[in-house]
C-alpha cells in the first residue's frame, strides 16, 4: 500500500510498510540533527548517513517503480535546478 | 485559442492563509518535520497514511537543505469523483528547501495521482515574523486548485474545486492544531528545570 509494490490491490489502510522501522530510525536521527545542529548553524557535514542508506536501500527494493518515476518527474518540475544532483545522490 | 485560454484561467482557484506562531522559527520549522509522524497527533491527521523521504541533500556551503518526500493520503472524494477516479488513495510529492542562513523554510506539495484531471499545489512558507523575528514565526500558505480543461472533470469543475478547497481548509486547520501542539511540547521540553 502507499508507495509499495502492490501484492494485494485491495490492501487495507492498516498494513505497514516493510521499511517502517528503518524510516522511523532515519526520521528520528534527522529530527535530532535538525533541532540540535542544523538550526544552530552547524551544517558543515551530512549526518545520519548510515540510517539514511539503510532506509533508502529498503525503499529501492520495495518501491513501486511506476509511482516513483512519476514522483521524480513532479519533483524535477518543482526543482529544475537540482535535477542533476538528485540523480547523482540516488545512485 | 483565446477561448481555451479564457476557460483555462477560469479553472484555477487560489486560496491564501496566514498564521502566526508565537514560537521561534527554529522550533516551528522543526515541528513541521514532525507534523505527520508524531504519534499523538496521527489521530488528528489520520488522512495522512504514509510519509517517506525519497531524497535529501545538504549544501554545506550555503546551509541549504533540500528534501523530497512522498505523501500517501487517504482522500475519499464526493461520490461523483469516486465514480470517475475509482480510488481513495492519493500520492503527492513534497519538495522542501530550508535556508539555514536566512531562516526560511519553503514547502511545495503537488499531487501525482490524477494529474491529468486536476492539479493541486500547496505552497507553505515559514519565516521569522517581521515584527518579532527572534520569537515569532509567520506561516503563509497558498493552495491552488486547477481542473485541467477538457478533462472529464471540466464540466463539474466548480463543484470539484469547491469540495477540494473545503477539504484543504479543514486539513489546514488540523495541521495548524498539530503544529501548535508540537511547538508547545518542544517548548516545554527545552524549558530550564
Amino acid at each position: 500500500m502507499g508507495l509499495l509494490k502492490k501484492k494485494d490491490s485491495t490492501s487495507t489502510r492498516s498494513s505497514t510498510s516493510p521499511c517502517a522501522d528503518l524510516r522511523t530510525a532515519y526520521h528520528n536521527c534527522f529530527n535530532k540533527w535538525y533541532s540540535e545542529k542544523f538550526v544552530k548553524g552547524q551544517w558543515d557535514k551530512e549526518e545520519c548517513v548510515a540510517e539514511w542508506n539503510k532506509y533508502r536501500d529498503c525503499l529501492s527494493e520495495n518501491l513501486d517503480g511506476k509511482i516513483l518515476t512519476r514522483m521524480l518527474e513532479v519533483d524535477s518540475e518543482l526543482n529544475p535546478t537540482k535535477q542533476a544532483d538528485s540523480k547523482e545522490s540516488s545512485r | 485559442m483565446f477561448f481555451f485560454w479564457f476557460l483555462d484561467s477560469l479553472m484555477v482557484k487560489a486560496y491564501k492563509q496566514e498564521h502566526v506562531y508565537k514560537h521561534p522559527w527554529e522550533r516551528v520549522s522543526a515541528a513541521s518535520w514532525r507534523k505527520f509522524a508524531d504519534p499523538e497527533n496521527k489521530r488528528i491527521l489520520s488522512h495522512i497514511l504514509e510519509v517517506d523521504t525519497l531524497n535529501r541533500k545538504l549544501d554545506t556551503d550555503t546551509g541549504k537543505l533540500h528534501t523530497t518526500r512522498a505523501l500517501t493520503i487517504h482522500a475519499p472524494g464526493p461520490w461523483f469523483l469516486h465514480r470517475i477516479i475509482g480510488q481513495d488513495i492519493c500520492h503527492c510529492v513534497e519538495s522542501t528547501v530550508v535556508d539555514g542562513k536566512s531562516r526560511s523554510m519553503q514547502l511545495t506539495t503537488k499531487n501525482i495521482t490524477l494529474k491529468k484531471f486536476i492539479e493541486v499545489e500547496e505552497r507553505i512558507r515559514y519565516d521569522p515574523h517581521p515584527e518579532n523575528p527572534s520569537a515569532w514565526t509567520v506561516c503563509s500558505q497558498e493552495t491552488s486548485i486547477r481542473i485541467k480543461p477538457l478533462s472529464a472533470l471540466a464540466s463539474m469543475a466548480e463543484k470539484v474545486e469547491q469540495k477540494c478547497a473545503e477539504k484543504f481548509m479543514q486539513n489546514s486547520v488540523k495541521g495548524r492544531e498539530v503544529m501548535e501542539r508540537i511547538c508547545r511540547y518542544m517548548e516545554a521540553e527545552s524549558a530550564p528545570v
